[in-house]
């Protein structure tokens, strides 16, 4: 048999087996078999194919930087350590130099050849002679690794060798973009996990129709379902609160039908009686057709968040009531005479019904005056009382409803008038008669004007009579919201940020506690509106508010 | 004296900006048979002040505009000068001052004893009938 026949005879002979090889490795690749496993027995198979030849494969790290031993199952251990770490570059061996220049680099003789300088010696002690490497590519054209052939004879590789490479390489480039795909994909769930884990995030999947539906362990744990129970949609809106779950419900129809988003905030109710707030936020996810296969979401446990807010709720209101009872003591000369004056009638009525009466010459329909008169000035005692109580009150019910802040300020300058006529000052109110409507909170209004009022009453108090002036003007900004401005005339605010009384205990009065305009502030945010402070130019402050237009109301009624 | 001074010299000027206690003062002066003009805006009684002598005037300190201080003050600037009896719906010292210090007034806080009361405009109006 001649030479020739016996190289033939030898690729027939193995060609069965590497087509077979082949497909085992791909195999393998396909099973997520561990990577060193899969490059190692491509490397061994590559090596099956030619006698006497010595093959490796290295892996670029992700730095992109330095190389890590791949396989290299032929090679001597302390070459395989050496390669090992080190870095790719223009002069750095065969496979550090395709590596970095992107191409295949073919070192005939390593003894001679200056990119293998550094690594002369060490070739020279495993008694390697040349080495072909050619880099690895990812679809994207990223360099993944190289693939190296080793002879111990100086030489050039053959059309078999290269062709043997085409494959390995893109075997190679399979495998290690699968791992690293892979790898991203278990650190992104680790992270989205832990993130999860410290969030009190739970995850679930709804499947409408297969009517089954899959959550996490600490969705399970939020929603108190043992792991072992088989869920579905009913099951977990059965853990909604009954007020709330109809409305749960509805929102998840909502989305299944426009195959949309999913939010809402409620209560869940455990079956040993504990209540737990959750944020749930959810999606729908369609197949390539467009049906709708499943909705995906998270649970979110605001209990805590929420038990804070209520907390400071409760604070807040404490603060605003304290604040309105400190306000009906500024104004007790307007109290007292409010309620003074319908007695005061009363009692001369009454006095002058009894009289007529004595003198025996009352005429039936002046009776009849007397008493109606009597009746109404009740009544308006009444009133006075109610009106009071409702600003002391808590705010038990806060009930938004449209107002006109021009009758309000109407209103809340009545409430005290004896102690502007008192404090020898005068209000003149300049109102805007197209002032749009707001939706806002009664009371809470009023607590912001009679804090502007004894304020701006307070800054006057120190000039002369004629001078104690405050305007009280409203204006429309373009419809779209209602502004309340309270000048005065006094000393004015710090110079530098007049802004700074909005601040909590800032006060530059002797008996202030430094409360008020902080609620003011709070109030007029709480209603969606802006409130602000300024030097007016001459001389005084000027405090203005504006509250949003209620809704479908840009235009008011005149007032 | 002609007959429409004799009319004046027995009436009252009652000056409060609150329409109803105004009209209930009214009636309890008219039960004792005491004739009254009365005025719900100060302004309106010191143009009436200006043009006709006034004997008595029982006036609210607290009132819108023009208050009951400055009436005092115009009051004692007219010849002969009215008997003036201050009502207020709250104990105010200042006003107090103020008052006593313009000429002897009698001074009743809201809500106040009504014989009391109905006694100082009677003994009001006899001694501005002897001036």
């Amino acid at each position: 048999m001649s030479e020739a026949n016996k190289v033939a005879k030898g690729q027939r002979e193995a060609e069965e087996p590497f087509y077979a090889g082949q497909t085992r490795i791909l195999e393998m690749i396909a099973s997520d078999a561990p990577l060193p496993e899969i490059l190692t027995n491509l490397v061994l198979l590559m090596e099956a194919q030619e006698e006497g030849m010595l093959c490796s494969i290295l892996v670029l790290a992700v730095d992109g930087i330095r190389v890590r031993h791949g396989a290299a199952p032929s090679l001597p251990e302390a070459y395989v350590k050496a390669v090992n770490g080190a870095p790719i570059g223009p002069r750095n061996g065969s496979c550090g130099t395709a590596m970095y220049l992107k191409r295949p680099v073919v070192v005939t003789d390593v003894l001679a050849d200056p990119l293998w300088a550094d690594y002369r010696h060490l070739a020279e002690i495993c008694g390697l002679r040349a080495c072909w490497s050619t880099p690895i590519f990812s679809p994207q054209g990223d360099v993944l690794g190289s693939f190296a052939m080793y002879r111990q004879e100086p030489r050039g590789p053959n059309a078999a060798e290269t062709h043997l490479t085409q494959i390995a390489t893109h075997i190679a480039g399979i495998a290690i973009e699968r791992q690293r795909v892979q790898e991203t994909l278990r650190e992104r769930d680790a992270r989205i996990n832990l993130a999860a884990e410290s969030a009190d995030l739970a995850f679930w999947v709804i499947y409408p129709e297969q009517n089954t539906a899959w959550m996490s362990d600490k969705g399970r744990a939020i929603y108190g379902f043992d792991s072992k129970l088989a869920l579905n949609r009913d099951l977990i809106c059965s853990r909604v609160h009954p007020d709330e779950r109809a409305a749960v419900h509805a929102a998840f129809d909502r989305a299944c039908a426009s195959h949309g988003l999913f939010e809402s905030e409620h209560r869940l109710v455990l079956p040993y009686g504990k209540t737990r707030w959750v944020i749930v936020r959810g999606r729908c996810l369609e197949d390539e057709h467009g049906n709708l296969l499943e909705l995906i979401g998270v649970t979110i446990d605001v209990s805590a968040q929420k038990q804070a807010d209520l907390q400071l709720q409760l604070q807040r209101e404490e603060m605003s009531h304290l604040n309105r009872v400190a306000l009906m003591g500024e104004m007790t000369a307007s109290v007292a005479h409010e309620l003074n004056q319908p007695l005061t009638a009363i009692a001369n009525n009454a006095s002058a019904a009894r009289r007529f009466l004595e003198r025996g010459n009352i005429d039936p329909v002046l009776l009849q005056q007397l008493l109606q008169d009597m009746v109404a000035d009740s009544q308006r005692a009444g009133e006075v009382i109610r009106g009071i109580r409702a600003l002391v009150q808590k705010d038990k019910t806060v009930v938004r409803s449209v107002l006109n802040l021009n009758a309000v300020i109407a209103d809340t300058l009545r409430l005290v008038s004896s102690d502007i006529v008192l404090r020898e000052s005068v209000v003149i109110t300049e109102m805007d008669r197209s002032l749009p409507q707001v939706e806002a909170v009664l009371v809470q209004i009023q607590q912001v004007l009679l804090n502007l009022i004894m304020n701006a009453l307070d800054a006057v108090e120190a000039r002369p009579p004629a001078e104690r002036r405050i305007i009280i003007s409203t204006r429309s900004l373009n419809g779209e919201s209602a502004e309340v401005s309270v000048r005065d005339f006094g000393t004015g605010l710090p110079k530098d940020r007049p802004d700074k009384v909005f601040d909590h205990f800032f006060s530059t009065k002797q008996t202030g506690m430094g409360m008020g305009l902080t609620i003011v502030r709070s109030i007029v945010e709480t209603h969606g509106g802006k409130i602000g402070a300024e030097n007016a130019p001459d001389r005084g402050a000027r405090f203005f508010f504006h509250l949003p237009a209620a809704r479908g109301d840009s235009k008011s009624q005149a007032a | 004296m002609n007959d429409a001074d004799e009319t004046e010299a027995r009436e009252v000027c009652l000056v409060d900006d609150d329409a109803s206690v105004l009209r209930s003062m009214q009636y309890l002066l008219a039960s004792d048979g005491i004739k009254v003009r009365a005025f719900n805006k100060p302004e309106e009684f010191l143009a009436h002040a200006a043009a006709r002598p006034v004997n008595v005037v029982v006036t609210d300190i607290w009132m819108d505009g023009v208050t009951g201080l400055e009436i005092l003050a115009r009051m004692c600037a007219l010849s002969p000068r009215p008997r003036v009896i201050v009502i207020t719906a709250r104990d105010d010292l200042a006003a107090r001052a103020t008052a006593t210090a313009i000429g002897p007034v009698a001074f009743f806080i809201k809500p106040f004893n009504d014989e009391e009361f109905l006694a100082a405009v009677r003994e009001a109006l006899a001694l501005a009938k002897i001036s």
